[in-house]
């Protein structure tokens, strides 16, 4: 049973990553153009985002796992994503470079290159979906902790928990891109996100009172 | 279903291919099958693939911006800055609207037939041009024969951004810009259009593209966007060609018929713009300042171009007079 919750979770923060990323598109886009350099951003900033939770969730891990402590960590990244719709507008208005008006003696006739919106773009992703991103990534290396039981499956069971949360992930971004952006739009898409994930979150949490969650793994994590 | 609807359901598709067919000059028919035609340019830049083909024997020369998603621009060799697409002979009509424009903006530069032809017509014309990829803007001095005058600029950057960050107003803008057969979703929307109006003098003009083959759900969304934001919606149908172009006016005023004609009389008058302006107004015009549209305006936060350009208006329509 508790295998089964993490598959679910697996699965559904899986998903949410990829759909709040094409959210994330069409909530830069408006303000920061339909540039590559905003595709480039947002993608290294949930990537970052993602190997930094990795790696801290793997440490975390290692510290007593329990199945609560990942649907706390699922639920406070559920409360972010549901912010971010609040806070996105006076974090972009504050990002957008303030342009000085085109200087009038500037040849005529002339091709005109607008300043560097590389970083104020990266800043502006790295405020807005660095912290989501890094939450989400700390869950499928704790969800590995509590999914394996043997050393002997470690490789099939990491593997497995891996495949889960990357369907998720396809799911979510077809789901995103195909259906939900023209079901819903964007604001919504962040409050659907951040609701399944709070939801998840709180769903672990009670599931935890209810099921023992095995503890021979911890045997191999204390230090000898 | 009996076999006449299937019948006539199939012959509907096959109809539609063939329009579809008919609105794509470099779609499946493509360019290198056909033998007159060369390829002079062929490169990926940083948002299309870029192509240059010279059509018919070299008559005609087009630009592509990728293979399947029709011809973004078109010019005739023998006359490099006549217009040769009907939508952009009606965008021209945004000028008689006006009556006498200083200050264009056009977003999106393609080909440079609008700014060739410009400068040509209307001298002395400040223009500003936005376009996003620098090689674009090569290709068109390159290959279009386009070369900027003294008072035209050119912006390399993205059309909401540059509207954002330009200040002052200009009398007519113009939106050309498109990623292939789409206007990117933050180009449609209600807070852009506020954006384009901020940027109109009071009896300034904007006409707007909408590449839109078949009737799709797209053309009367973004007509409905239009509608909210300017005090007069005029759209203009392109004959029987692929475009529609929607107008908004600044201007509470309702402009009649005869009474657009009448500026585009006087302003065809001692240019040789190649085309008849006010027959092509008298033919196309059409007031939509009062219809309604079965069809909610984009916005930011909902403006799902792709979904409404793939689906036709089943249950939607034709706009009704408002009563």
């Amino acid at each position: 049973m508790t295998r089964v919750c993490i598959f679910v979770a697996a699965f559904l923060s899986g998903a949410a990553v990829m759909s709040l990323e094409m959210a994330a598109f069409r909530l830069v886009q408006p303000e920061f153009g339909s540039d590559i350099i905003v595709w480039g951003s947002l993608i290294s900033v949930f990537l970052g985002g993602l190997a930094l939770g990795a790696w801290a969730g793997g440490w975390l891990a290692d510290r007593r796992p329990a199945l609560w402590k990942l649907g706390a960590v699922v639920a406070v990244a559920g409360i972010v994503s549901l912010g971010v719709p609040l806070y996105s507008g006076a974090v972009l208005d504050w990002t957008f470079p303030v342009g000085e008006p085109a200087p009038a003696e500037w040849g005529a006739g002339s091709v005109y290159v607008p300043p560097d919106m590389r970083w104020p773009t990266l800043a502006a992703g790295t405020l807005l979906f660095l912290v989501p991103a890094f939450l989400l990534g700390t869950i499928t290396p704790y969800a590995v902790r509590l999914f394996v039981r043997e050393m002997p499956h470690l490789g099939a069971d990491v593997g497995k928990v891996s495949a889960v949360s990357t369907f998720g992930a396809i799911v979510g971004t077809l789901g995103t891109a195909f259906y939900l952006i023209a079901w819903m739009g964007t604001r919504r898409l962040f409050i659907l996100n951040g609701t399944i994930l709070l939801a998840l979150g709180l769903a672990l949490v009670i599931a935890d009172r209810f099921l023992s969650v095995p503890r021979r793994g911890d045997g191999a994590a204390e230090e000898p | 279903m009996d076999a006449n609807s299937k019948l006539s359901w199939r012959r509907t598709n096959a109809m539609f291919i063939l329009a579809l067919a008919a609105c794509l000059p470099g779609g499946h028919a493509d360019a290198q099958q056909d033998k007159g035609s060369v390829i002079l340019y062929d490169k990926d830049s940083q948002y299309y693939r870029i192509r240059v083909v010279d059509e018919a024997g070299g008559k005609r020369r087009s630009l592509y911006f990728s293979r399947y998603r029709g011809v973004q621009s078109r010019m005739l060799r023998a006359n490099p800055d006549a217009l040769d697409f009907e939508y952009a002979r009606s965008m021209i009509a945004a000028f008689a609207l006006h009556g006498k424009p200083k200050n264009v903006l056009l977003v999106g530069l393609g080909g440079a037939s609008l700014p060739k032809f410009i400068q040509k017509h209307f001298h002395g014309t400040r223009l500003d041009i936005v376009e996003i990829d620098p090689d674009v803007v090569r290709v068109a001095q390159k290959y279009f024969f386009f070369k900027p005058a003294p008072e035209t600029r050119i912006y390399v950057m993205d059309g909401r951004m540059f509207l954002k960050w330009v200040v002052g107003k200009y009398d007519v803008i113009l939106l050309d810009a498109f990623a292939g057969d789409r206007i990117p979703f933050h180009l449609t929307t209600k807070e852009f259009l506020q954006l384009v109006r901020e940027h109109l003098v009071p009896n300034g003009v904007v006409a707007g593209n909408l590449w839109n083959p078949h009737d799709t759900r797209f053309r009367a969304a973004e007509t409905a966007t239009y509608l909210q934001v300017f005090p007069q919606t005029y759209l203009f149908k392109c004959g029987n060609s692929s475009n529609v172009v929607v107008f908004g006016a600044m201007s509470r005023t309702k402009v009649e018929c005869s009474d657009w004609v009448g500026r585009a009389t006087a302003v065809a008058r001692g240019r040789a713009l190649g085309f008849g302006l006010p027959k092509l107004i008298r033919n196309e015009y059409s007031c939509q300042t009062g219809v309604r549209v079965r069809e909610s305006a984009l916005t930011d936060e909902m403006a799902p171009v792709d979904t409404l350009l793939r689906e036709h208006p089943r249950h939607f329509e034709e706009a009704q007079p408002a009563r």
